[in-house]
């Protein structure tokens, strides 16, 4: 196992490695620039001008000795200042960051607090209305467009009903416990209706996968009841596939929802990462990136990890030349 | 009876804890005003980058030396008088390596201080050149600085700028942005390192860094700036509390917290689209004010002139024809972005009402059509006699619904007419980075120019602005036009002061823009303020610098209660 | 198996609903001559009007009717999804069924490489093969300059991002059968590796395969609709019930109409296929995990 990790871990920073390198090309490749958006927004800008802001932003010289001073300044901790906001890149990513996962945190957990009893309940009376209500609601919940519901959503409990704040993390002036609760209700309620539908038809697929097998059997017929069953037994049994799903979802911790980030102007990741990007603002969005892909990474290795719990017969290290 | 009121009170606290109810800072504090914009300043320096958000607020607490007025007049705001050459404070003189320049003397008003007690004197005017000039630091418009030969100081009020060259608008200093020495000196000790250092960016709610008659006290990076008046302002004192303005960059987000009292006022200058502005003022006409100033935007299609089927004025002219920009301006807009005749807007000085208008004529244009030898076929599209069809390719930025609705409006249209236009957007960056300065656009380009009031528009019209490979892609004359008379009128444009002749000048300019018809004048923009019913003062002003520069004239009660 | 399947009920009634969506679909074209509309033509003058009898469901932002460009825009949104899907599984089985069944250094490659097309950032990459001029790459300008360009650059983009995901699954699914007995018995027998794969790998990871393409397919309808609002999508005038839905959310107030049944027709669509997947893993592999 330690070898594996070891393994995996160092594999990751060659990926890590590779895909610095990727980005950055990516981003280089990318036709134009942002400076050159310029020209049409201001009377007084000459190309000259434009010329002359491109060589200082290094633009002209070629990528690979860009990259090369990226990659010699980052191995060093310094990850350079952000184009846009001039400050460094990784004081504007931290509270981003923070941001997100905050959000997707409580997603995470609210999803599964309503995915596990949901499931669990579903599976143990299969075809039943129960059954078919839970279905219903979670194949609802994967099926809608996300900028949809949002937009749904704020006009219902937004503008019509007035609940809840249209956007934003918290009110001028304010930015008590209250008040910043009340700006994540809708950005996670439409985000938990998403996630919590997968969640749920995993674990009563699962679920109905344990209930089959003998042992339950073995412990009903012995007498035992059924909710110690359900609990003690199926759930312990049924949960391990589960943490390989939510695993392979840590990385989303850290890269946040785009769409519901812009939506409703929650500063997190996402968007941050995507304004960097169109803004051809390297330093900051291959912050964002790497941290992202890391912790997907690292997310990967704990799902192989639980994957070889759920099925034994699966040895990951038999690949190393055995068999 | 003390219980009961205990108990009253304590009961509305535990509503409000219950149902998250409270009163709003605003109705409390009396005096917030929250202004709304889609996008956020990515940094403050007003110097260093450009950008609409940035300029909108820092207006608010700073001021240009000169600049455009609402009524599109060049003023002075932080000088005593505009210098002429009739009032003395204007001479031509020829420079040191023998060109033709001029000298221009302006006086600072007296009493200007930062907002830390420091005056602001001719100091900060030395220093600002100096930053501006330096290639290192990082100024957008070096170019406008590197005009400046030297800065001459008289006293601490009085000082003449030495610039290189003769030109009409000799006393137009509006990009001149003041930086305070005593503050910024430090931060410019490594030039290569000013933009990073600049206290703009790592102080932003220093004191001193403001003058007008609000200051920015706090930031939250990408969320909001809170300006709150500055106590050292001699001018009118500033109605309101606090300003503060938060970003929201997505429209529905913006119109919901509109409505439901997030924001109380959408700016204009960098809010809402004009039809996005229209659809939401056709469901709530009466509960907003809402004004639509026409502005300076220009949206308009560059032609490529060496498109063998656009080399034909004939052609150009026919497109113009078949088109009914009436009915785009009037059922897309609501009339409010009026049609366009030429490069020169309506409401400019220099603008001439008798220039040549092309109205909505599909017949004449058929007629043109044949005349220039596309005939009609049974498909609909026109050939020539060699069988080539009339196809033409219409680019714009991706993802602007306005011009992708407009992109399909003229598409439907020219069908009528005879011509086959196919559609190809591309992303903003990519658009302005590569197709559009380096020419790559096979037919037509539908963007928009900002421009100033009575600017020239040498660059995109002279012939020695045409970007090419080897002047490394200088110049905006993007359709190639070369054409001797307008290059004439372009350059006696610039040196011919006389108010008269200079009109004339301007007259034949706007002629022959609309004879030759380099590019399709399309519709001039308006921007679009959404405002409160209690809020007066503002005057839009359509141009680059924005109505904030006239806030403390702002006034007006959110009046008692929650919404 | 038939049979099985025709227990789900929700299946069977998303099935017809996805062939009568289908259909729709199709007859786009004989809408319009039924209507007496061109669904493509402007006509400034009739903007945003409701439901009538010549426009069954109203016009849109420029007056065309709403009805025909829905029918259009299934054309287009089913069209991508489906031949995505089917690219995407092709593409995941070459990469998935070798990676398990060879494992070692191979697998490790392999699945590195998947790991890393997974992580890598979707947006710059859109963005440069959004912009990337077809011509230069040899296309030949009469399919480059045509209005379904956009069309065949979006299946590329959707299929070279969608394979992981099968790949994923064939690998794992493959090193499970690897275990089983009838494999082993078959290695026993002498068969050569060809035979073991195609004779008795791949048929039993087919079932899978078909499930996780049926499911991906909503997935991708949903990545058209959302690469639409950021611009990259299906570029007008080209209806996609994607695109039709992101100029709509500008409307909001205007003509609310406009949101609702775009959205509606992706979501139905896509509750569509995810009930049609169910109801086939239920049928096709009772067994398995999700």
């Amino acid at each position: 196992m330690i070898r594996f990790l070891i393994n995996r871990l160092g594999g990751s920073l060659v990926v890590l490695l590779i895909m610095s390198f990727i980005i950055y090309g990516l981003i280089g490749l990318m036709p134009g620039d942002p400076i050159d958006e310029m020209i049409a927004a201001n009377p007084d800008l000459t190309s000259e001008d434009v010329a002359h802001l491109k060589s200082l932003h290094g633009l002209d010289k070629p990528i690979m000795e860009r990259y090369g001073n990226w990659l010699s300044a980052a191995l060093g901790g310094d990850f350079g200042y952000s184009r846009i906001h001039a400050r460094p890149a990784l004081e504007i990513l931290m509270p981003h960051l923070w941001n997100t996962t905050v959000l997707m945190s409580i997603v995470m957990a609210l999803s599964l607090a309503i995915a596990i009893p949901l499931g669990v309940a579903a599976a143990y009376k299969p075809n039943s209305f129960l059954d078919y209500g839970a279905n219903l609601i979670s194949f609802a919940g994967i099926s809608v467009p996300p900028f949809w519901l949002a937009l749904l959503a704020i006009i219902i409990f937004s503008v019509t009903l007035g609940w809840f704040p249209a956007g934003g993390m918290e009110t001028v002036g304010d930015g008590g416990l209250g008040d910043r609760a009340r700006h994540m209700v809708l950005p996670v309620m439409v985000l938990t209706l998403h996630t919590v539908g997968g969640y749920t038809r995993f674990i009563r697929a699962s679920m109905i996968q344990t209930l089959r097998q003998d042992f339950i059997r073995t412990a009903r017929a012995k007498g035992m009841s059924d909710i110690r069953l359900l609990i003690h037994h199926a759930l312990r049994n049924a949960i391990l596939p589960l943490v390989t799903v939510v695993a392979l979802g840590f990385g989303s911790l850290f890269s946040g929802a785009l769409i519901t980030e812009t939506m409703f102007s929650w500063l997190g990741v996402g968007k941050l990462i995507f304004d960097s990007i169109l803004g051809n603002d390297f330093n900051l969005a291959l912050v964002g990136l790497l941290f992202a892909t890391l912790m997907t990474l690292i997310g990967n290795i704990i799902a192989d990890i639980a994957y070889t719990w759920v099925d034994p017969r699966i040895d990951l290290a038999a690949g190393a030349g055995r068999a | 009876m003390g219980w009961r009121r205990h108990l009253v009170r304590l009961g509305s606290a535990a509503c409000a804890a219950v149902f998250g109810f409270a009163l709003p800072p605003s109705a409390l504090a009396g005096g917030d005003l929250i202004i709304g914009i889609s996008q956020f300043p990515g940094n403050f320096n007003p110097n260093i980058n450009a950008m609409a958000a940035k300029t909108y607020i820092l207006h608010m607490a700073r001021r240009p030396i000169t600049v455009f007025d609402a009524d599109w007049r060049l003023i002075c705001m932080l000088c005593t008088e505009l210098p002429s050459l009739e009032n003395g404070r204007a001479r031509e003189e020829t420079t040191s390596e023998g060109k033709s320049g001029m000298a221009v003397r302006y006086t600072l008003k007296p009493g200007l201080k930062w907002g830390d007690g420091q005056p602001i004197t001719t100091e900060d005017v030395a220093f600002t050149w100096k930053v501006g000039r330096e290639p290192l630091s990082g100024v957008t418009v070096l170019d406008f600085y590197k005009r400046i030969l030297s800065v001459e100081v008289h006293d601490k009020r009085n000082f003449t700028l030495h610039l290189d060259r003769r030109t009409c608008d000799f006393a137009e200093i509006n990009e001149f942005e003041l930086l305070p020495k005593h503050l910024e000196a430090e931060a410019f000790a490594k030039p290569a390192e000013y933009r990073h250092r600049s206290l703009y960016e790592t102080d932003t709610a220093n004191p001193g860094l403001w003058y007008g008659p609000y200051r920015v006290t706090d930031v939250v990076s990408g969320s909001r700036v809170v300006l709150e008046p500055n106590s050292l302002w001699t001018g009118t004192p500033p109605h309101f509390k606090r300003v503060i303005v938060t970003t929201i960059s997505n429209t529905a987000s913006m119109t919901s917290n509109l409505l439901a009292g997030g924001i109380d006022y959408v700016a204009g200058e960098i809010g809402l689209t004009l039809d996005q502005a229209a659809a939401f003022r056709s469901r709530y006409p009466n509960r907003f004010k809402y004004v639509f100033k026409k502005s300076l935007v220009y949206e308009h299609i560059d032609l490529n002139l060496e498109n063998p089927i656009l080399k034909d004025p004939r052609v150009r002219r026919a497109l113009l024809m078949a088109v009914d920009r009436k009915a785009i301006s009037k059922q897309l807009f609501d009339g409010y972005q009026p049609v366009a005749n030429s490069v020169v807007n309506p409401l400019d000085t220099v603008y001439d009402p008798d220039v040549r208008k092309v109205t909505y004529d599909p017949s004449a244009a058929g007629k043109l059509l044949d005349t220039a030898g596309w005939k009609t076929s049974e498909s609909g599209i026109r050939r020539n006699a060699g069988g080539k069809p009339l196809r033409l390719q219409l680019m714009t930025t991706a993802g602007n619904r306005t011009r992708e609705l407009v992109e399909q409006v003229l598409q439907s249209q020219w069908r009528d007419a005879g011509f086959d236009i196919r559609i190809r957007n591309e992303p903003a960056r990519v658009f302005f980075g590569e197709t559009v300065t380096k020419r790559k656009f096979p037919a037509m380009a539908m963007y928009a120019w900002l421009t100033s009031p009575a600017k020239v528009p040498r660059g995109q019209l002279h012939s020695s602005m045409i970007p090419t490979a080897k002047n490394g892609w200088s110049g905006q004359n993007y359709p190639g036009i070369k054409n001797t008379q307008l290059d004439e009128t372009l350059d006696s444009i610039e040196t011919e002061c006389a108010p008269a002749a200079n009109k004339m000048l301007w007259h034949r300019l706007q002629d022959l823009y609309a004879t030759h018809l380099p590019a399709l004048p399309l519709y001039f923009r308006a921007e679009p303020h959404i405002m409160p019913k209690w809020l007066k003062g503002v005057r839009p002003t359509g141009h680059q610098y924005a109505s904030t520069l006239w806030i403390e004239h702002w006034r007006g009660n959110k009046g008692g209660g929650v919404k | 198996m038939w049979s099985r399947f025709q227990r789900h009920r929700m299946a069977m009634i998303s099935g017809a609903l996805l062939l009568g969506l289908a259909q729709l679909a199709v007859a786009a074209p004989g809408l319009e001559i039924l209507l007496g509309v061109d669904g493509g033509r402007v006509d400034l003058y009739q903007r945003f009007q409701l439901p009538s009898l010549a426009h069954p469901l109203g016009t849109d932002e420029l007056g065309r009717d709403l009805f025909v460009r829905l029918a259009y825009g299934g054309q287009v949104s089913l069209s991508v999804a489906l031949v995505a899907a089917a690219f995407s599984a092709v593409l995941g089985t070459l990469v998935g069924l070798p990676a398990g069944y060879f494992g070692g250094r191979f697998d490790d490659i392999l699945m590195r490489f998947t790991d890393g097309v997974i992580s890598l950032p979707l947006l710059p990459l859109l963005i440069v093969l959004v912009a990337v001029d077809l011509e230069k790459l040899g296309v030949p300008a009469d399919i480059a300059q045509s209005p379904n360009a956009g069309l065949y650059r979006i299946i590329f983009i959707i299929a070279l991002f969608g394979w992981t995901t099968v790949a994923r699954l064939v690998r794992a699914e493959t090193l499970a059968l690897k275990t089983r007995g009838f494999v082993r018995a078959a290695h026993a027998m002498g068969a050569n590796e060809a035979t073991v794969i195609f004779r008795h790998i791949l048929p039993n990871v087919v079932s899978p395969i078909i499930v996780a393409t049926t499911l991906s397919v909503g997935n991708i309808i949903l990545l058209e609709s959302v690469l639409s609002f950021l611009g990259m999508g299906i570029q007008p005038p080209m209806a996609s019930w994607g695109n039709m839905l992101t100029n709509a959310q500008d409307l909001m107030w205007s003509a609310p109409q406009l949101a609702v049944w775009p959205g509606l027709f992706i979501f139905f669509t896509v509750i569509s296929f995810n009930f049609l997947g169910d109801g086939l893993q239920d049928a096709l592999d009772p067994r398995a995990l999700n």
